[in-house]
């Protein structure tokens, strides 16, 4: 593995334990997802292997070398695109990109020739040479993700790259992502968005209040759930309680949304119970689609609108 | 190599970062040494010959003060808070290199004001001074000084707590200093205070070098300042450093 992180513990002079006994292992090529509300640790993490902090216990290595005895080689080793945006009002992105490219030590051939085909790769050709002061937040994280990706370190750390930035561009994004991974680097990927992350990472854990609580591929997590589908009741606010299901299966309830397991036999069922449901009055609207990532995550973890009191079991596993 | 390397891209990045107000910031910083040179007979219609050359060297110490204890902190202060002074950190570079590139964009902000100051002063009061070669390491070690304790200030302290203190310095080297007058005019207890702060010393070398045949060439005042200078460059570039 090029990444290993092996019980790492972070605690602020506050108290606050932000990362608590982390273990995590990234390999050369692979894109790996950390996935956590607000305040679960994940740039606290990040902080730590680019060395702008220093853990109160546990060990990074890259490499097999330890990064927290030598924070100098652990920014020399890894790109970084930070959750805040760059510092570059006043430079055009073609500056910023460039600028960066060199820092990172390649020369000024190789990185032009990069940014060209990062910058068409990410249609970012009409801004090039505009103020980054009059970019757009989308736009200026495009640039941001650019100046990380330009001269790649051996391993690249991402914190919420597609914060702002448009669905398209997202698409773009994303495929650089991949990109930088099939050249060879070890990607980490932050993101509290778990449907982009399910579509794009490899492996991923969960973080909540500084611990993994979940690790795997997203088809392992979704196996964790145990429904192959996911029936989702759009609930009438001025409805009475719902009566009971008549599954077997776990349910969450986040807001007036209501997500139930359903096991892949039982669509035909569900759908025709959904539906006297929303005869009855009890819910506006529903959908059935394959369970997914949010599910995993919603079940694990709760919603950040909710959580972490509002989020309910409302049918009991083992209930008829 | 690195070092150099790395010093030259900063360099371009942190002027390029401020090219949209280093215009505005040196005008307004000009403006703060025409405005003591030209209002302070304003005030006092009739001033002796060393009041004069007081005014007229202390203009540019006080615009050199201004931008390194005033300006300097507020921004780095505010870099800190949103984080892209972090991300300058995260930057794979020697911290050394990050720290002189900045300092060297900030020293080519104050030196402009700095020039015209003295020109300025010299046409109005017509006066025909007697500058020292030596007036280029002084000016460029009162810049460095105040720069240097400018960014340890921003360093060491909140962003809020940095803005308020920036602002009673304001009001310590523009009415409590010895920069446009001398220290014998100051009641005894802060006279001693200053001989421990830089700010007299800044005074003392900027026109102890511009008007020599008025003021003499204060040596222990260089010494005051390259010790000050040091201990700012040292704190800055421990916190810069600094894991936390």
């Amino acid at each position: 593995m090029l990444l290993e992180i092996e019980n790492l513990t972070k605690v602020y002079r506050t108290g606050t334990r932000a990362n608590d006994g982390i273990n995590l292992a990234i390999a050369e090529g692979e894109v790996f997802g950390l996935l956590g509300h607000n305040g679960a640790g994940k740039t606290t993490l990040v902080n730590q292997v680019v060395g702008l902090l220093r853990p109160t216990s546990g060990s990074i290595r890259i490499d097999g070398r330890d990064m927290v005895a030598a924070p100098g080689m652990a920014r020399r080793l890894c790109s970084f695109q930070a959750q805040a945006q760059v510092p570059i009002d006043g430079l055009t992105p073609r500056q910023a990109i460039d600028l960066l490219g060199q820092l990172r030590g390649a020369s000024s051939v190789d990185v032009h020739r990069r940014r060209e085909r990062l910058v068409d790769a990410l249609e970012l050709g009409e801004w090039l040479d505009v103020d980054a002061a009059r970019l757009s937040g989308g736009v200026k994280r495009l640039v941001a993700f650019a100046m990380a990706a330009v001269t790649p370190g051996r391993v690249v750390m991402l914190d919420e790259p597609t914060n702002d930035v448009d669905p398209v561009r997202r698409r773009l994004l994303w495929r650089q992502v991949r990109t930088l991974a099939d050249h060879g680097a070890a990607v980490l990927l932050v993101t509290h968005n778990v449907i982009e992350a399910e579509r794009s990472v490899d492996r991923l854990a969960i973080l909540d209040e500084g611990r993994v609580i979940a690790e795997g591929t997203p088809a392992e997590l979704k196996a964790r759930v145990g429904a192959a589908l996911r029936l989702e009741l759009v609930l009438d606010p001025d409805a009475p309680d719902l009566p009971a299901s008549p599954f077997g299966l776990s349910a969450v309830r986040v807001g007036n949304r209501l997500m139930v397991g359903v096991p892949i036999d039982a669509a035909g069922p569900a759908v025709g119970w959904a539906e006297s449901l929303k005869l009855a009055g009890f819910v506006e609207e529903f959908t059935l689609g394959p369970a997914t990532l949010e599910d995993v995550y919603v079940a694990l973890v709760g919603d950040a609108e909710t959580r972490p009191a509002q989020v309910e079991e409302v049918f009991d596993a083992t209930a008829a | 190599m690195q070092l150099l390397r790395s010093y030259r891209l900063l360099v371009t990045w942190q002027a390029l970062r401020k090219r949209n107000y280093l215009p505005l910031m040196m005008a307004v910083q000009t403006l703060f040494s025409l405005g003591i040179v030209l209002g302070y007979p304003l005030l006092f219609p009739t001033l002796d010959r060393t009041s004069i050359y007081l005014i007229a060297t202390g203009a540019p110490a006080i615009s050199m003060v201004s931008v390194g204890l005033v300006a300097l902190p507020q921004t780095v202060g505010e870099q800190k808070t949103e984080g892209s002074l972090d991300y300058m950190r995260s930057l794979p570079v020697p911290r050394l290199s990050y720290l002189v590139a900045d300092l060297t964009v900030w020293l080519a902000i104050v030196i402009p004001g700095v020039v015209l100051g003295v020109l300025v002063g010299a046409w109005r009061f017509g006066l025909d001074l007697q500058v020292s070669p030596l007036v280029v390491p002084a000016v460029l070690m009162v810049a460095l000084t105040s720069t240097c304790v400018g960014y340890a200030i921003a360093s060491l302290l909140p962003y809020m707590l940095t803005v308020i203190i920036t602002q009673a310095i304001v009001v310590f080297v523009f009415m409590f200093s010895p920069l446009t007058f001398l220290p014998d005019k100051l009641p005894g207890w802060l006279e001693a205070i200053h001989r421990v702060l830089p700010v007299q010393a800044m005074g003392e070398v900027t026109r102890g070098t511009l008007a020599p045949n008025e003021f003499g060439l204060p040596l222990g005042a260089f010494l005051t300042l390259a010790v000050w200078c040091v201990l700012g460059f040292g704190v800055t570039y421990a916190a810069m450093s600094r894991r936390g």
